[in-house]
């Protein structure tokens, strides 16, 4: 039986600063790593440490893997100091993915802000893989600013498909930064949307706060407990529901989730935090 | 069969002391010399008096299956063949959780089953009581029933001896090769069933004013009050979790050089405000009375619905270990009791 705890080396092969705060890794894995979208990996910076983070990249593709990273703690720092060339380790992928048959047909209603874009890509570029198996899909995108907005170079092509709308919205627009695209929080633009909520799926992610109000704002708009998708970010620390550190009452984000319907996880506590 | 007592700890003293090599490692209860109001798990009958029948001692089994600090990747290989004797019914009820955690469909920890593997576990009936334990509150008895490769059940100076698996079946053919060993009689068999029963009375009988309700359901429906007051004095040191026989929970440190990818795991604890802390700070329990009550449910609720099985096995080491002398037994009593009071109003 191979080891559970197994590492795979991988190079950086690329660095894309996409914010101030967020970075992605292009990597080449030393073997391939085949994911499903929405699962999760064990990036470790060797002799530092390793955190949980989703590929942002398409899961049809598994010689190679993108990463995207905010800095925001110790280990992070130090992705945020590895340049091309570097060795980093991968463990994974872990957790239940998006089940993407459910929306085979639908429109399906992407809901997201700041990192929260990361997994949300993967999706995204997934689903444009076989685009017209889906009615259409909406793309809610949020971000601080315009300076913290990701995947900036991809979007004029994202925007090329007849069936996709992507929509960007930034909290606020400090002085000396451009922008011609909405302004408010990204759950602003739940208002102005035109998908029958009954049937559809929407799929959120994004910082805590974002999340939670996410949620709300769609069951307010009549989406279906079952049919809300939340990657719910934990301190996933070994992959595969052993070390317990996220719990949530008797599920495991790890191995259990990330990827959630609301309605399964609404009663366990702290789910927010 | 029936065996002298002198016989076996003269066996596993010359088996520790590498005289006689069935197992290349031997553990055991001993009293210490220089501490001799407790019973430690050791291999160095050096250290004392070994006691392998009375109550459960200071160390958990779990420490020897499931190391404080141990590489899991790349995983150790050809780990010695160990015995331990004298192990206690809680500790088995303990391993069975952190089998069913450790070695099952969907994951397997490597050196946990390298280590478990090569283990003989031989438990041994209580003839003594700690004042903590409390293995009748729990469902369990002073008695292992299951989980064991043989069992040892003292009667004066000698022992009863049953072996149930292959590896229990080894260990008696290593004691046979050593001493003789008398075949058992029916009213050794009949004295046993009676010690058993006294021991029962007497674990019943401490914890007479600590029997609770056995709805666990209700732990999680308790408001916040009751825990807040169970908790008060809980300073979240986490010896609690390092000494419970069924806390697992772990970290992994990267101990890597260059490109050779090397994992530690080393123990956690849910009572630590960083346990469940995520970059960037947020953390879902940053209360010590959220952590405190973490583990409760951990142990009655989280633990029974993933594994079919109570978390707590009525040792009583975590009352013992605590510095805020936190009565475990107590406090669960107080909450379920609280918990009672919630449902019918």
């Amino acid at each position: 039986m191979s080891n559970p705890y197994r590492v795979i080396s991988a190079s950086i092969t690329e660095v894309i600063q996409e914010s101030p705060l967020i970075r992605t890794l292009k990597l080449l894995p030393e073997e391939p790593i085949v994911f499903k979208t929405g699962q999760f990996v064990e990036l470790s910076i060797p002799n530092i440490g390793e955190g949980p983070f989703t590929p942002s990249s398409s899961h049809y593709i598994s010689d190679r893997m993108d990463i995207t990273i905010m800095k925001t703690g110790f280990v992070t720092d130090y992705v945020h100091r590895a340049q091309v060339g570097d060795t980093v380790g991968l463990r994974g992928p872990y957790g239940s993915h998006y089940p993407l048959e459910k929306f085979d047909g639908k429109d399906v209603l992407i809901l997201g802000g700041g990192c929260g874009l990361a997994p949300l890509r993967s999706l995204f570029l997934t689903l444009l893989h076989d685009v017209d198996r889906y009615k259409s899909i909406t793309f809610f995108a949020g971000a601080k600013s315009p300076q913290d907005c990701i995947y900036k170079d991809q979007v004029s092509g994202w925007r090329q498909f007849p069936t996709v709308r992507f929509v960007r919205s930034v909290d606020a627009v400090p002085e000396g930064q451009e922008w011609n695209e909405d302004v408010g929080l990204v759950t602003k633009l739940l208002a102005n949307l035109d998908i029958d909520p009954k049937t559809n799926p929407a799929i959120v992610c994004g910082p805590p706060l974002m999340m939670k109000f996410g949620t709300l704002e769609l069951l307010k708009n009549g989406f279906k407990e079952s049919n809300i998708y939340l990657s719910m970010e934990k301190k996933m620390y070994c992959g595969f529901g052993q070390c317990r550190h996220c719990v949530m009452g008797p599920y495991y984000a790890c191995k259990d989730g990330p990827v959630f319907t609301y309605e399964s996880i609404k009663n366990e506590e702290g789910i927010w935090e | 069969m029936i065996v002298k007592a002198d016989a076996l700890f003269s066996f596993l003293t010359r088996c520790a002391k590498e005289e006689l090599s069935p197992y290349s490692q031997v553990f055991f209860p001993l009293r210490p010399t220089t501490h001799p109001d407790t019973l430690v798990l050791s291999d160095n009958p050096d250290l004392g008096t070994l006691e392998i029948d009375s109550y459960r001692p200071v160390d958990p089994v779990k420490l020897l299956l499931y190391s404080v600090r141990e590489r899991v990747y790349p995983e150790i290989r050809n780990v010695p063949e160990r015995l331990i004797v004298g192990v206690k019914a809680c500790d088995l009820r303990a391993v069975e959780v952190l089998d069913r955690a450790m070695i099952n469909d969907d994951f397997t920890d490597p050196s946990y089953a390298a280590w478990r593997k090569a283990t003989t576990l031989v438990s041994c009936d209580c003839t003594a009581t700690a004042p903590t334990c409390h293995c009748t509150l729990v469902d369990g008895k002073p008695y292992a029933e299951s989980g064991f490769d043989a069992n040892l059940s003292r009667l004066g100076d000698e022992f009863l001896l049953t072996a149930t698996t292959e590896k229990g079946k080894a260990f008696v053919q290593a004691l046979q090769d050593f001493t003789s060993l008398a075949a058992a009689t029916r009213e050794s068999k009949i004295e046993v069933t009676k010690n058993r029963e006294q021991m029962i009375q007497q674990v019943d009988r401490q914890n007479a004013d600590l029997k609770r309700s056995r709805d666990y359901t209700a732990m999680r429906k308790v408001k916040e009050q009751p825990w807040e007051i169970e908790s008060k004095e809980c300073v979240g040191c986490g010896a609690c979790t390092h000494i419970c026989p069924t806390c697992y929970c772990l970290i992994l440190n990267d101990e890597s050089q260059g490109k050779r990818f090397v994992k530690v795991r080393s123990y956690d604890s849910c009572q630590w405000n960083g346990y469940a802390r995520v970059a960037g700070g947020g953390t879902p329990r940053p209360k010590m009375t959220e952590r405190f009550r973490n583990r409760y449910l951990c142990k009655f609720d989280y633990m029974p619905s993933n594994f079919d099985r109570l978390g707590c096995t009525g040792c009583g080491r975590c009352t013992d270990a605590c510095p805020a002398k936190i009565d475990f037994r107590s406090a669960v009593q107080m909450i379920l009791k609280a918990g009672t009071l919630e449902q019918t109003r």
